[in-house]
């Protein structure tokens, strides 16, 4: 098949043992195997990619799922049977010769671990991907103790499904812990959490900080969505019920975030700011200036979990969502600074690099929709700005004014926060009519040209 | 007016962590990296030697990490352990609100800071704006495009 959804990361000397290097040979197999189980979901001409049939509407699908509540479940395929009825497939039945294969090759690779945790998690995830039992291999993965190799597997992210945002897409990806960078990264993440907030907070907010694991990992391969996203972090389980319970499991890919600081952050950056504004900023600045977006976008994601936004934004909550979480993650940075523990450099390349991931977004966004939400987000936050002014451009270029960003990402900070915790899908629409236009980004069309 | 050196202020505890971390650097890790560095040499052709290049770097930065210890204890300022009082002082504990939020940490000399252990430096913008007031009383810090009003609560 053409165009598997498959991007292995050429990573050296992680200091594997000879058998742990067999254990990752064959999770590396596993997370192949299932790149065609994605290539049969993805979809991009249709806003339900493959998850149901093209002919069916939105109203449709939900009153079908009123008398069959499994046609909305995140692990079934929706079909039309013989008299055109829409029924619902799992999962595991659907592609269960494609996953007999998957299945097999965790079980190989947890016989050979000496972990026995670790083997437990590999049995639990072989008998998931066969037999639906998601959710029990899920909570052992996040309550077990961190393993220095980790491998997530199977149908997990919902951005392909831009009709309902109910279906989930299958991906995978293999990592190896790196130690240093992710002490460094729970600092960050401690010292933000500590912080009590006065604000009044809702009843239907999740609470699971105590439960919250945080790693920083060498990626050796992405397989699925995963894939095709190029996604540089990751929390898990979406569900802010399971949360709760449970915890979450945050997750950052060193490698992938390193390819695309070199490849695009980096490259746009040279591109749409002043030369001269350029010099004050050095390029292992701006590299960790972009680590920490991500990271503070998880931090973000993990402080505004609010059990009913889903049910109140629909599907335009992954475009609140992704924006809140980067936005309240780099208002939390106030307080670093204050503290001495972040500089104002290093704060403003945080600011520089959001700009510079935006534009990253809305390219990668033309060629694979289910990133789109991330781009219609931090349009919204570039139209803030402009607003605001913060960014000035002329012939496409920017003049960052950081007092007015700052300013501007704390007001922003503020609205989203309300609209995540009690908006309505009304609310939301106006706010992305309003500020969501790209064309904040083709001014700087031209200027971008072979960045793609 | 001569010149007045910086006094690092420092805990009796702070002073004998450093004191340890000198001991052990120039005792244990400086002998080791020096014999590194001489089997290093003996693999040859130091052109095309990475673990000569590895060690050698290593040493730079131990010499470097030495050369700041030495500095800090020729100018170490050796406080009491702070007391309950009724303004802040280096060593004390604070309960602060800054932006709608709670905040507590302990404000330390700049030796001592270490924010995973929620340990200001004195040298912030937040510690030196508070040193010295009182609970209840509030102050304004701005550093760049982060301004922030800053009331103190509680002083433990």
């Amino acid at each position: 098949m053409s165009d598997l959804p498959i991007v292995v990361f050429p990573i050296k000397n992680v200091g594997l043992s000879k058998s742990e290097s067999k254990i990752v040979e064959k999770l590396v197999e596993a997370a192949k195997s299932i790149a065609p189980i994605y290539q049969k979901q993805e979809n991009q001409k249709f806003p339900g990619a493959n998850f149901y049939p093209h002919d069916a509407t939105a109203e449709e699908i939900l009153v079908a799922a009123k008398s069959n509540p499994e046609i909305l479940s995140p692990y079934t395929i929706v079909e039309r049977n013989k008299t055109g009825k829409l029924v619902s497939v799992p999962y595991h039945i659907k592609f269960k010769k494609d996953l007999e294969k998957t299945s097999s090759l965790l079980r190989e690779a947890a016989k050979i671990t000496e972990n026995k945790e670790f083997a437990r998690r590999l049995y639990l995830q072989a008998d998931a991907l066969t037999d639906g039992s998601y959710e029990i291999s899920d909570m052992y993965w996040i309550t077990m103790k961190p393993y220095k190799i980790d491998i997530v597997i199977g149908p997990l992210d919902k951005l392909d499904d831009r009709l309902l945002f109910k279906k989930t897409s299958f991906e995978a990806w293999v990592g190896i812990i790196d130690e240093e960078r992710t002490k460094k990264a729970k600092i960050i993440q401690q010292t933000i959490y500590d912080v009590r907030r006065k604000i009044f907070t809702l009843t239907e907010k999740a609470d699971f900080l105590d439960k919250t694991q945080l790693r920083v990992d060498k990626t050796l391969i992405f397989s699925g969505l995963f894939a095709r996203g190029m996604f540089t972090s990751n929390s898990l389980p979406v569900d802010p019920n399971l949360m709760e319970k449970y915890g979450i499991e945050i997750t950052f890919f060193d490698t992938s975030l390193d390819i695309k600081f070199e490849s695009q952050h980096y490259p746009i950056y040279k591109v749409i700011f002043e030369s001269k504004f350029q010099k004050d900023y050095s390029k292992d600045l701006l590299r960790e200036g972009s680590f920490r977006n991500v990271l503070l976008h998880e931090i973000g994601h993990s402080l505004l979990r609010y059990k009913d936004s889903e049910r109140r934004l629909k599907e335009l909550f992954p475009v609140i969502d992704e924006l809140s979480a980067t936005i309240y993650g780099i208002k939390s940075c106030g307080s670093l600074v204050l503290k001495g523990i972040m500089s104002e450099k290093e704060l403003e390349a945080i600011m520089i690099m959001f700009i510079c991931r935006a534009f990253t977004w809305w390219i990668d966004s033309k060629k694979q929709k289910s990133v789109e939400p991330y781009a219609v987000g931090h349009a919204i936050a570039l139209n803030h700005f402009l607003a605001n002014g913060a960014l000035k451009e002329a012939g496409g270029i920017s003049w960052p004014n950081f007092n007015k960003m700052f300013l501007g990402i704390e007001e922003l900070s503020d609205a989203l926060e309300a609209l995540i915790s009690m908006g309505t899908y009304a609310d939301a629409q106006q706010v992305i009519d309003k500020y969501g236009s790209f064309v904040v980004y083709s001014k700087f069309a031209s200027r971008l040209r072979g960045l793609g | 007016m001569p010149f007045m050196a910086k006094k690092f202020i420092l805990t009796k505890e702070g002073l004998m962590q450093i004191k340890t971390e000198y001991d052990q650097l120039t005792n244990v890790k400086r002998p080791q990296i020096t014999q590194r560095i001489q089997i290093a040499r003996e693999f040859g052709d130091l052109a095309e030697n990475s673990e000569y290049d590895a060690a050698k770097e290593e040493q730079s930065l131990l010499e470097t990490r030495i050369a700041l210890l030495e500095d800090v204890l020729s100018r170490a300022q050796i406080i009491e352990q702070a007391k309950k009082t009724d303004f802040v002082v280096i060593g004390s504990t604070v309960v602060v609100e800054m932006n709608d939020e709670v905040h507590k940490f302990t404000i330390v000399g700049s030796m001592e800071a270490d924010p995973a252990l929620k340990k200001i430096s004195n040298e912030s913008p937040v510690g030196k704006a508070l040193l010295g007031l009182q609970a209840g009383e509030t102050i304004e810090v701005s550093v760049g495009p982060v301004r922030s009003k800053i009331k103190v609560l509680e002083i433990q």
